[in-house]
C-alpha cells in the first residue's frame, strides 16, 4: 500500500534540505520539493477512487499493548485536507525560497516546515485516535520550531512559548478525551468509533469526553477564550504563516471537529457549546481584526474569526451546514494563504507591517495589489468569488438553526453582524495599504517582488476565482467525498452556483456589504471608541499573567523554600503535627482501659525534677554548660526510673553511659566556645516555644493514649525460658548474651568498628587548646588536682573489682558483661582525668584497638564454637559445678560471649575518649612553637 | 528433609546473590583502597561489582519469588527494582569517575559509599518488613549524607549534605514513631500481616496517626509536597554524581517499596486515604511545577521537576487498580532513564571537578547558553532528555505520561487527570526554556563545558546510550511493557 509513503515521504523530505548547504538556495527549495510533490501526486492517484467512495486503509502494528497502531485512512475528508496541506505546502516553499533573507538559515527552514508537513498529514490521515494524537502533539512540537524560527526575536520566543503552552495542554486533555472514548467503545480504530455514535452518546463519559476533545480542538484551533495565542505566532516568518494560519495549523482543529462528527455531534451539548463557541469567536476577533495596525495581526484576528465561522458551522445541526464549513475551509485556505504572503511581500519590499504608514502601494506593485484585492473580496464575500458562496451558505443555515428557541432570529443577526466587520476589515487592508497617496518615509524604497514570489499567489487567487465562477466544476466531487466522510452519509442536495435567486441570505449578504463598506467610512469613531478602554494586548494579558504567577511563585518559594533549614523543619513538624493531630482528634478519648499505676510522693517528686531538668536544659541551652548539667540530671532521674521500675540492670547500664556520655560531651565542650551565640528573635522564640510545646503534647497524648490501652507483650515468653533455655535468672542478660546473641554481636562489632572510625578520624586532628574560657577567665592553672588524682588512683583497683564482680554475678543477678565493661572505662578514665593523657599513657602502656578487636574474636569464636558440637550457630550451653572452698558455680558459653561484650565495651570506649583527651596534650600548637623559637 | 533444607537455603542465597554480590564489592574496594590508593582501580573494581550484581539479578530471573527469610522476599517486584538501582548506580560510578579526576581530596571512598547506598536500595526493593524497610532506608541516606557533603570544602555541597542529614534525622524519627505506633495496634511489623490486622480493624484514629507518620517519612525521601521543601537546596548543592544517585535510584526505590507497602496493606484503600493522597498528589505536581517556572538553576529546576514527577507517580497510586502497577513500573524506567540523561550531562558538564567556594557545579542556567555551539551532541542528549521529561511523543517519557493519563482516565479521577494536564502544560513551558537556552548564540556570562573527550569516556557513553534508549523506547516501548507487564502480572 502506498498511504503509509504519504507520511513518509515528507518525513524523509526533512532530511533532505539538511543535506544541502544553505548557499545553493535553488537546489535546495527544488530538491525539497520533490518529495512532497510526489506524495502529492500519489494522493491525487487515489483522488478518483475517493471521490468513487473508496476509503483506503492500511494499518500496521506499532505499540499493541496501547492500542496505538501506524493505521492510515484515506476518505474524502483525508483527501481535502491532503490536497490542500500539499498543494499550499508547495507553494509555500516556493514563496520561502524568495521570501528568507541570505543569512537565514534555509536547510534549517525547510526542514522544520517538512517535519511540519509530516505531522499535519499525520493528522489528516490517522486510522486510529491515538495516532491522531500523537501527530497531533508532534505539530505542536514543530509549529514551536517555526514559530520559534527566528530565535535570536525574544518576541519570536515568547510567542512560540505561548503558542506550545496553550497547545499543549489542549493537547493532552484531549489525550484524555481519546481515552475515554478508547473506553467507552473499547478500541482506538477510527471506523469502529465513528460508527459508534450511539453508544458514546448514551453513555455517562460522553459529557466529559466530549468536553476534553473539544477543549483540544479548540486551543488548535484559537477559539475564545484560547484565541490569544494565534496572534503572537506571527511572529514567525511570513510563509510560516500562511501555512500555518491558513491551511494547516489551526485548521487541525476543526479537521478534529469534522473527523469525530459522526461519532460525538448531534447532541444538544454539541449543538449549543460548537456553535456559541464559533459564534462569539466569529464575532470578537473580527471587531478586533477591524481595529489592528499590523498588517498580519489583521490576517491573524480574521484567521480567528473565519476558524470560528467555521467552527460555528458544525456545530450547527444540518447537514449542509457541514458541508459549508467543509467549503469555507476550502476558501479561506485559499484566499487566506494569498493574503499572507502578499503581506509578506509587502514586509519585504517595504520593511514594514504597519498600516498606518503603508499607503498607495498600487502604483509600486501593482500586480500584488491587484492580487491582494481579489484575495480580500474574496474574503470579505464579494459575489464571484469563492468567498461568496461559503458565506452565502452559512447564511442560509444560520436562518435554519432552531438554536436558543425563541431567540433564534439571533443567530442569523449575529453572523450578519460577523459578515459586516469582515467586509469592513478587508476593505481596510486594503483601501489603505493601496489605495491613497503615495507613502513616504517607508524603511525600503517599494517595488514589485520577483516573480516566483507571486506566482503561488496568482495560483491561489485564480483558485478563488474559478471556484467562484464554476463551483459545481471543480469541487463538487472532492465535497461530496469529504461529505460522505464527515457526515457518514451522501452529501445532502445542493446547489452549487453562485446565483440563488432573491432571497433572504442574499438580502443579509448585501446588508453585509453595504455594511462594511459604512462601517469602514466611520471606522474613526470605533477607533476613537476603542481608546477608552486600555489597550488589551493578548501577550502582554498572557505574559502578565505568567509574571504574576511567576511574581506569586517566587514569593512563595521566597517564603518557603529559603534556605534556612530551620524553617523547613518547622514545616515538616508543622505538617506533621497537623496529621497526627487530626488523628487525635478522632479519638473519643485518651484515657484507654488500662488504669495507670498508682503515683506516690517519689514519683511525683522525680517527675518533678525530671521536667525541670528538660526545661533548663532547653531555657539555658545558650550556657552549654549549664545546660549540660541540666542535661545530666534528665540521665540520672532516667536511670533512677529505671531502678524504681524494677530494671536494675538498665539502671546500672543507664547510669554507666550517662556517666561516659557527660564526659565525651565535656571534653568537646573544651574546645568549644561555652556559649551559644543568640540568634533568634523573642517571635521566632516563641513560634519555637508553641510548636515544640504542640509537638510535644501530641506525642505525649499519644504515648498516653497508646499505654493506657492493653497490648500484648512478649516480656512473658523471656520470662519463662530464661532458666530453663539460657541457665541465667537475669533475664536480661539472658536476652542479651543468649536469646538476642547475634543481635548483640552485630552491635558490638559495629560499635568496634565505630570506635576504630573515630580513632582513624582524630589520628591527624590538631586542635589549639584554649587557655580561658570564651569569656577571658582562664582555666585553672592546676591541670591534676591532687585530691583527684589520688582518689581516683586508689580507686581503680576497687573499680576494677566491682567490674568483675558485675561481670561475674551477670547472669543471674543485675550486672552483666556490657555494664562492667563501662564500670571498667570508667574508672580508667577517671584516671586519664586526674592524671593527664600522657602520664596515663605511660603506665597503661597497651594499644585499646587490640581489646576490642579481641572482644569481637571472642565473641565470634563462642558462637562458631557451637558448630563443633553440631548445633546452629552461637547456642549456648551451660552447666554447674561445684568448686571446693566456693561452692556451687553455673558456667555457661554465654559467659565467654558475655567476655568478648566486656572487652569490647572497654576497648571502644577507651579508643573515643582517650584520644579525644589526647588531641590537645600531645600536640599543643603553642607549645611546638615554643620549641622551635627556643 | 536436611537436602529440602538446605535447597531451600541456596534459593535463598541464589536469590539474594545480587545484594551479597553488592556487599563484597564495598568490602573488596575497601580493601583495595587500603592497600593501594588507585582511583580507576576503585571505579573499575566497584564497576565490575555491580555488573556481577545485575548478572546475579538476571540469573536469578526465572526463580519466581523466593521467601529469602520473614523480611525479605525476592520476587519480580524487586529484582524490577534493582535492575533499576544497579543500573543508576552503575550509571552514577562512571560518571563520578570522570568527575572526581579534578577532586583533590580523596576520591575513592565515593565509591564505598554509592555502592553501600545501592545495597540499601536493594535492600529497600525487597523489604516486606517494617526492619528491612527501616534498615534499607538508612542504609540508602546514610550513604548519601557523605556522598553529598563529599567535596565539603564546597560550600553548596557541605550545605546540602547537612541539611538533608538533620532533614532526614527528623524525617526517620517520625518514620520509626509511626512504626512504633503501627507495632502497638497490631503487634506486628509485617506488612501482609500488618495489613491483614488493620484490614479488620478499619478505620482507626491509630492507624491514621501511625501510617500518617510512616507515610510521612517516606514521602519526605520522594519529596512529595508539603515534605519537599530540601529538595530544590540539596540538588543543587550536591556534586553531580551524587544528586544524579539521590535523584534516580533512591527515589526508585523508596517508592518501589511505597507500592509494596500500600499493594500489601489493604487498610490504604480506604476512600479517605485515597482522598487525602489525591490532594497531596495534586498539590505535589502544581507546586512542583510552579516553582520550577521561575529557577535559574538547572539543579534546582530538576529538583523541583522531580517533584512534580512523583506527584504523576502518586497518581497511579491513588488509582490502585487496573493498570496502576504497570504504569508505575513504566513511569519509574522512564524517569530513571530521562533523569540519569538530564544529570548526566549535568555532571559532564561539571566534570572535573573545580574547587570554587560556592557551589562547584555547572548548575546555573546561564552556564548553558548556547551549548549546542560548543558541544552539539551533549545538547542532543540534553534535549531528548528534556522532550521526554515534557512527556513529548516519539521519547520514552511520553510513554509514562500516557499511562498517567490513563490511568486516571479509567479511574475517572478528573481532578487529577486536570492536574496531570495542566501541571505537564506548565512542565512545557518550563523545560522548553531550558531547550531554548542549549540553542541561543550569543553566549552566557559565565560557561564551563565538557571536556573534549567526554563522549570517549565511560560517563559520556552512558549518557549517550541512556538517550539512546529513551529514544528507541519512545518509538518501540513494546519490549519495555511487555517487561513491565510481566512483572507486574
Amino acid at each position: 500500500m502506498s498511504l503509509p509513503l504519504i507520511v513518509l515521504l515528507p518525513l524523509l523530505g526533512s532530511l533532505v534540505p539538511l543535506l544541502s548547504s544553505n548557499r545553493q538556495r535553488n537546489l535546495n527549495a527544488w530538491s525539497t520539493a520533490l518529495l512532497p510533490a510526489i506524495a502529492l501526486g500519489i494522493v491525487i492517484a487515489h483522488a478518483p477512487g475517493v471521490v468513487a467512495g473508496e476509503v483506503y486503509h492500511s494499518s500496521m502494528s506499532w505499540v499493541p499493548q496501547l492500542g496505538l497502531d501506524l493505521a492510515f485512512r484515506l476518505d474524502g475528508l483525508s483527501l481535502l485536507f491532503l490536497l490542500l496541506i500539499l498543494g499550499i505546502g508547495l507553494l509555500i516553499i516556493l514563496y520561502a525560497r524568495y521570501y528568507l533573507a541570505p543569512e537565514d538559515s534555509m536547510p534549517r527552514f525547510y526542514a522544520y516546515l517538512m517535519l511540519f508537513m509530516t505531522s499535519m498529514i499525520g493528522i489528516v490521515m490517522a486510522d486510529n485516535l491515538l495516532l491522531l494524537w500523537v501527530f497531533w502533539e508532534l505539530t505542536s512540537l514543530s509549529s514551536f520550531l517555526l514559530i520559534g524560527y527566528w530565535y535570536q526575536q525574544s518576541e519570536a520566543r515568547r510567542g512560540a512559548r505561548m503558542a506550545l503552552a496553550v497547545t499543549g495542554m489542549g493537547g493532552l486533555a484531549m489525550l484524555a478525551g481519546f481515552l475515554l472514548i478508547g473506553h467507552i467503545v473499547g478500541t482506538y480504530d477510527m471506523q469502529t468509533v465513528l460508527d459508534s455514535r450511539d453508544l458514546i452518546q448514551a453513555d455517562p463519559r460522553y459529557l466529559p469526553a466530549l468536553l476534553l476533545v473539544l477543549l483540544g480542538a479548540f486551543t488548535k484551533s484559537a477559539q475564545f477564550p484560547f484565541h490569544f495565542w494565534l496572534p503572537h505566532a506571527m511572529a514567525a516568518p511570513t510563509p510560516v504563516s500562511a501555512f500555518l494560519h491558513s491551511a494547516t495549523m489551526v485548521k487541525a482543529g476543526v479537521f478534529l471537529l469534522a473527523r469525530l462528527h459522526p461519532a460525538l455531534a448531534g447532541s444538544q451539548l454539541w449543538l449549543y457549546i460548537v456553535t456559541l463557541t464559533g459564534l462569539v469567536t466569529m464575532i470578537y476577533a473580527a471587531y478586533f481584526a477591524l481595529l489592528k495596525y499590523d498588517l498580519k495581526g489583521v490576517l491573524a484576528f480574521s484567521t480567528v474569526s473565519h476558524l470560528g465561522l467555521i467552527t460555528m458551522l458544525f456545530g450547527l445541526d444540518s447537514k449542509l451546514a457541514v458541508v459549508a464549513g467543509l467549503f469555507h475551509i476550502i476558501n479561506h485556505a485559499t484566499f487566506k494563504a494569498a493574503l499572507f504572503m502578499s503581506s509578506g511581500i509587502i514586509d519585504h519590499e517595504t520593511g514594514t507591517r504597519d498600516i498606518r504608514k503603508l499607503s498607495g502601494l498600487r502604483r509600486s506593485m501593482p500586480m500584488t495589489a491587484a492580487l491582494a484585492g481579489l484575495a480580500a473580496a474574496s474574503m470579505a464575500g464579494v459575489p464571484l468569488l469563492n468567498g461568496f458562496i461559503s458565506k452565502e451558505m452559512m447564511l442560509t443555515e444560520t436562518l435554519e438553526s432552531g438554536l436558543l428557541g425563541g431567540l433564534a432570529w439571533l443567530i442569523p443577526v449575529l453572523a450578519t453582524l460577523g459578515s459586516v466587520l469582515s467586509v469592513a476589515y478587508s476593505l481596510r487592508l486594503i483601501r489603505n495599504v493601496f489605495f491613497g497617496p503615495e507613502a513616504k518615509e517607508l524603511p525600503k524604497t517599494p517595488h514589485e517582488a520577483p516573480f516566483p514570489m507571486r506566482l503561488p499567489m496568482l495560483i491561489l487567487v485564480g483558485l478563488c476565482i474559478v471556484i467562484g465562477l464554476i463551483p459545481a466544476v471543480i469541487v463538487s466531487g472532492l465535497l461530496d467525498a469529504a461529505a460522505r466522510a464527515t457526515i457518514l452519509a451522501p452529501r445532502p442536495e445542493l446547489q452549487l452556483s453562485i446565483w440563488h435567486g432573491f432571497n433572504l441570505p442574499l438580502l443579509m449578504s448585501a446588508i453585509a456589504l453595504a455594511g462594511g463598506v459604512g462601517i469602514y467610512t466611520v471606522r474613526r469613531n470605533l477607533f476613537n471608541f476603542q481608546r477608552q478602554f486600555p489597550q488589551r494586548n493578548a501577550l502582554m494579558i498572557f505574559e502578565h499573567s505568567v509574571r504574576r504567577l511567576l511574581q506569586w511563585t517566587q514569593v512563595t518559594i521566597d517564603r518557603l523554600e529559603n534556605g534556612s533549614l530551620q524553617r523547613y523543619m518547622l514545616w515538616l513538624i508543622v505538617a506533621v503535627l497537623f496529621l497526627t493531630g487530626s488523628g487525635l482528634l478522632d479519638l473519643d478519648q485518651l484515657q484507654g482501659s488500662r488504669q495507670p499505676q498508682p503515683l506516690d510522693g517519689l514519683l511525683l517528686a522525680g517527675a518533678g525534677i525530671t521536667i525541670l531538668a528538660g526545661l533548663g536544659t532547653a531555657i539555658l541551652h545558650r550556657r552549654r554548660l549549664v545546660s549540660l548539667m541540666m542535661l545530666s540530671v534528665v540521665g540520672l532521674m532516667v536511670s533512677l526510673a529505671f531502678a524504681r521500675f524494677s530494671a536494675p540492670d538498665l539502671a546500672l547500664t543507664q547510669l554507666a553511659v550517662e556517666v561516659v556520655t557527660v564526659i565525651l560531651l565535656m571534653l568537646a565542650l573544651f574546645f568549644l566556645p561555652q556559649r551559644t551565640p543568640k540568634e533568634s528573635s523573642g517571635a521566632r522564640v516563641v513560634r519555637d516555644v508553641l510548636l515544640a510545646a504542640g509537638f510535644g503534647g501530641v506525642v505525649a497524648s499519644l504515648n498516653y493514649a497508646l499505654l493506657t490501652r492493653p497490648m500484648d507483650s512478649i516480656s512473658g515468653f523471656f520470662l519463662d525460658n530464661s532458666v530453663s533455655g539460657g541457665g541465667g535468672h537475669n533475664v536480661v542478660n539472658v536476652i542479651l548474651v543468649d536469646f538476642r546473641g547475634f543481635d548483640t554481636l552485630g552491635e558490638i562489632t559495629v560499635l568496634c568498628i565505630a570506635a576504630i572510625g573515630i580513632y582513624k578520624l582524630l589520628n591527624r586532628l590538631r586542635l589549639f587548646m584554649p587557655s580561658s574560657d570564651s569569656e577571658g577567665r582562664p582555666w585553672s592553672r592546676d591541670l591534676h588536682p591532687m585530691l583527684l588524682a589520688t582518689v581516683s588512683q586508689s580507686l581503680l583497683p576497687l573499680a576494677l573489682l566491682v567490674s568483675v564482680f558485675i561481670f561475674l554475678r551477670g547472669h543471674n543477678e543485675p550486672g552483666g558483661g556490657f555494664i562492667a565493661g563501662l564500670v571498667t572505662a570508667v574508672a580508667l578514665i577517671l584516671l586519664y582525668i586526674a592524671r593527664g593523657v600522657d602520664w596515663a599513657q605511660q603506665r597503661l602502656s597497651f594499644q585499646y584497638q587490640p581489646i576490642a578487636v579481641t572482644g569481637v574474636a571472642i565473641a565470634t569464636l563462642t558462637g562458631l564454637g557451637s558448630w563443633l558440637f553440631g548445633h546452629n550457630f552461637l547456642t549456648s550451653a551451660f552447666g554447674h559445678f561445684s568448686i571446693p572452698y566456693i561452692g556451687e558455680i553455673e558456667l555457661a558459653t554465654a559467659m565467654l560471649f558475655d567476655l568478648g561484650v566486656y572487652l569490647t565495651v572497654v576497648g571502644a570506649t577507651l579508643m573515643i575518649l582517650a584520644n579525644l583527651g589526647k588531641l590537645t596534650t600531645r600536640h599543643r600548637p603553642s607549645k611546638e612553637n615554643e620549641k622551635e623559637t627556643v | 528433609m536436611s537436602d529440602v533444607v538446605n535447597q531451600g537455603a541456596m534459593m535463598a542465597l541464589l536469590a539474594i546473590s545480587p545484594l551479597i554480590l553488592v556487599c563484597l564489592t564495598v568490602i573488596v574496594v575497601m580493601l583495595s583502597i587500603a592497600w593501594k590508593r588507585n582511583h580507576t582501580l576503585s571505579a573499575i573494581l566497584t564497576a565490575v561489582g555491580l555488573n556481577a550484581a545485575l548478572l546475579a539479578l538476571l540469573f536469578g530471573w526465572t526463580l519466581g519469588t523466593v521467601d529469602v527469610t520473614s523480611v525479605l522476599v525476592v520476587d519480580d517486584l524487586s529484582r524490577f527494582g534493582g535492575v533499576l538501582v544497579l543500573m543508576s548506580t552503575l550509571a552514577c560510578v562512571t560518571l563520578a569517575h570522570h568527575y572526581l579526576e579534578g577532586y583533590e581530596g580523596p576520591r575513592d571512598e565515593f565509591y564505598l559509599l554509592l555502592t553501600s547506598a545501592a545495597a540499601g536500595g536493594l535492600v529497600l526493593v525487597s523489604a516486606r518488613h517494617m526492619t528491612t524497610l527501616f534498615f534499607g532506608i538508612e542504609l540508602l541516606s546514610m550513604p548519601l549524607f557523605g556522598m553529598l557533603a563529599y567535596t565539603f570544602r564546597d560550600r553548596g555541597a557541605l550545605e546540602s549534605g547537612i541539611k538533608y542529614m538533620v532533614l532526614s534525622a527528623a524525617a526517620t524519627a517520625f518514620l520509626l514513631f509511626g512504626m512504633a505506633l503501627l507495632y502497638a495496634v497490631t503487634g506486628t511489623l509485617d506488612f501482609a500481616e500488618l495489613g491483614a490486622a488493620l484490614s479488620t480493624r478499619g478505620s482507626d484514629p491509630w492507624l491514621l496517626a501511625g501510617a500518617g507518620l510512616l507515610l510521612v517519612g517516606l514521602a519526605f525521601k520522594l519529596s512529595i509536597v508539603p515534605f519537599h521543601l530540601w529538595t530544590p537546596d540539596v540538588y543543587q548543592g550536591g556534586p553531580g554524581p551524587a544528586t544524579t544517585f539521590l535523584a534516580t535510584a533512591s527515589k526508585v526505590a523508596v517508592f518501589l517499596v511505597l507500592l509494596r507497602l500500600f499493594q500489601s496493606t489493604l487498610a490504604f484503600h480506604e476512600n479517605w486515604w485515597h482522598d487525602l493522597l489525591g490532594f497531596i498528589a495534586v498539590i505535589t505536581m502544581l507546586v512542583g511545577n510552579l516553582l520550577a517556572l521561575t529557577q535559574n538553576d538547572l539543579k534546582r529546576l530538576l529538583g523541583y521537576s522531580s517533584i512534580a514527577h512523583f506527584g504523576y507517580l502518586l497518581v497511579a497510586l491513588v488509582v490502585n487498580q487496573g493498570l496502576a502497577v504497570e504504569t508505575v513500573g513504566i513511569y519509574l524506567v522512564t524517569y530513571v532513564l530521562t533523569t540519569l540523561g538530564a544529570f548526566g550531562v549535568v555532571t559532564l558538564v561539571s566534570s572535573p571537578y573545580v574547587a570554587t567556594g560556592g557551589t562547584a557545579d555547572a548548575s546555573p542556567l546561564h552556564h548553558y547558553r548556547g551549548l549546542f555551539w560548543r558541544r552539539p551532541y551533549l545538547t542532543a542528549v540534553m534535549t531528548v532528555s528534556m522532550l521526554s521529561l515534557a512527556g513529548i511523543p516519539f521519547t520514552a517519557g511520553f510513554i509514562g505520561k500516557f499511562y498517567i493519563i490513563a490511568v486516571g482516565v479509567e479511574a475517572h479521577r478528573w481532578w487529577l487527570v486536570g492536574s496531570v494536564v495542566v501541571g505537564s502544560a506548565i512542565g512545557l513551558y518550563y523545560y522548553l526554556r531550558v531547550m531554548v537556552t542549549l540553542f541561543l548564540h550569543e553566549p552566557g556570562m559565565q560557561r564551563r563545558d565538557a571536556t573534549h573527550d567526554w563522549a570517549e569516556r565511560a560517563g559520556g557513553m552512558v549518557v549517550l546510550g541512556v538517550a539512546t534508549l529513551v529514544i528507541l523506547l519512545g518509538l518501540y516501548p513494546t519490549p519495555m511493557i511487555n517487561w513491565v507487564n510481566w512483572v507486574a502480572g
